[in-house]
């Protein structure tokens, strides 16, 4: 078939190319992968696997990749990919580690689910919908301390974040600043406090206090220029 | 290096058969396929989920979403028709976000009949975030069936075949799709410059 060339090859004008390039240049969030991950309950390990997957969630990132990578030789890609990445990006690459020894498969992840269900799935760093398949899972083998935080803190630190943003979605700033206050309180160097700052602004800014969203948005910008979450910030920073 | 991953062929050639390294255990097998799913498709399901409309602040809700999706029939995906698979969830997915913003939209109309009034210069170097919110603004307006046609060409780098596949229609119809989409498109990116400049840099 006869394909035109893109637009962007020879697009018409400065402006053209600038929202081509905008929408050819979109990544997923920071956090994204850890999310997913997690959502997924990728190391929610059952009884029968090796002892690749334990090893793995106590080795680093790209050991344990190395490790994927020789058990199962399909995951060659994905080393690539991550060496490229492991650098600039060592939170959400060592994210997933941490974070799925606990939050073990929140969802089913048998095919028995129907795909329609896909639209209605909690989220599955939803602290309630974690614990209910925590308990009642007998076969994920992942032992799940009662101390989440010190069984896998980036769990919990998302687990803490998704409320906020439910409680955001839900349109109830306040209960969202009040569990952002919470999580600085529990997680005083947390590896998604970015994230939960630009959750505050976003906050203060839906609950009226647009001088100190905006503040603090400036703050960001000025700290945090290159930060995947400055697009974010940027809409509050004001004239 | 990561510029040189190939996100754009839809079809990308088959990981290595699982069958051949049967000692590992199933779990550990779908764990693995899982993690190479998301790892290679991240970023392409994000970028089709927001330029087919989904908001922003719902893009990490959805991608979770289209994966579990995939996670829940992995086992009745083809190793080389994941990305389709994927594809075809996210544009759902972003079909039900787009329904969704419109009915807020019917009560809440103010904001759009705000926002497409702001004007812009042509030369004017953007920034990504005004980039982005000026796409937005000329893909929600083109009809959806165009739209999805001129992400996956024109930002996707998708072929005619393999749209024609995702979207399930003829290729005779995604090439006359297409043509008018880009023009569409232009006309629309043209008719942003040309609005009257009074309130610029207020």
């Amino acid at each position: 078939m006869n394909e035109p060339a893109r637009l962007h090859i020879e697009p018409e004008s400065e402006l053209e190319r600038s929202l081509l390039d905008a929408g050819r240049s979109y990544t997923a969030s920071s956090s994204s992968r850890a999310k997913v991950l997690a959502a997924l309950g990728v190391a929610g390990v059952t009884a029968s696997s090796t002892t690749a997957a334990s090893a793995m969630a106590k080795a680093g990132a790209l050991k344990w990749v190395a490790a994927t990578a020789l058990v199962a030789g399909v995951a060659i890609p994905t080393v690539r990919y991550l060496a490229g990445h492991s650098a600039p990006a060592s939170s959400s690459a060592s994210a997933p580690m941490a974070s799925t020894a606990r939050a073990s498969a929140a969802l089913p992840s048998s095919a028995s689910a129907p795909a329609k269900a896909s639209e209605s799935l909690p989220n599955a760093s939803d602290p309630t919908a974690a614990e209910a398949v925590v308990n009642g899972t007998a076969s994920a083998a992942v032992r799940v301390e009662s101390k989440p935080a010190a069984a896998s803190p980036l769990a919990a630190e998302l687990s803490a974040l998704d409320t906020v943003r439910s409680a955001l979605a839900a349109g109830n700033p306040s209960a969202a600043l009040s569990g952002l206050d919470a999580y600085a309180h529990n997680f005083p160097h947390g590896k998604l406090s970015l994230e939960a700052e630009v959750l505050r602004i976003d906050a203060l800014a839906k609950s009226g206090q647009e001088a100190a969203a905006q503040k603090r948005a400036q703050a960001f910008m000025k700290r945090h220029p290159d930060s995947m979450l400055a697009s974010r910030v940027r809409a509050y920073v004001g004239q | 290096m990561v510029a040189a991953w190939p996100t754009s062929a839809l079809w990308l050639p088959p990981p290595a058969p699982l069958a051949t390294f049967q000692r590992v255990s199933r779990a550990s097998e779908r764990e693995t396929r899982l993690r190479a799913l998301v790892d290679r498709y991240l970023d392409f399901v994000a970028r089709v989920l927001r330029n087919a409309g989904t908001p922003e602040a719902e893009i990490d809700d959805d991608v979770q979403r289209t994966f579990i999706a995939v996670s829940n029939r992995l086992d009745d995906v083809r190793p080389e028709a994941e990305k389709s698979f994927l594809l075809q969830t996210a544009l759902r997915m972003a079909a039900h976000a787009r329904r969704t913003l419109a009915r807020r939209r019917e009560v809440h109309d103010s904001d759009a009949q705000l926002r497409i009034q702001v004007p812009v210069h042509t030369e004017q170097l953007l920034d990504q975030k005004r980039a982005r919110e000026l796409l937005d603004q000329v893909l929600e307006t083109m009809a959806p069936d165009l739209r999805m046609v001129f992400v996956l060409y024109e930002l996707e780098e998708l072929s005619m075949i393999e749209i024609s596949s995702a979207l399930e229609i003829p290729q005779g119809t995604v090439a006359s799709r297409l043509r008018r989409a880009r023009a569409d498109f232009r006309e629309r990116v043209r008719a942003l410059s040309a609005l009257p400049q009074a309130g610029v840099g207020s």
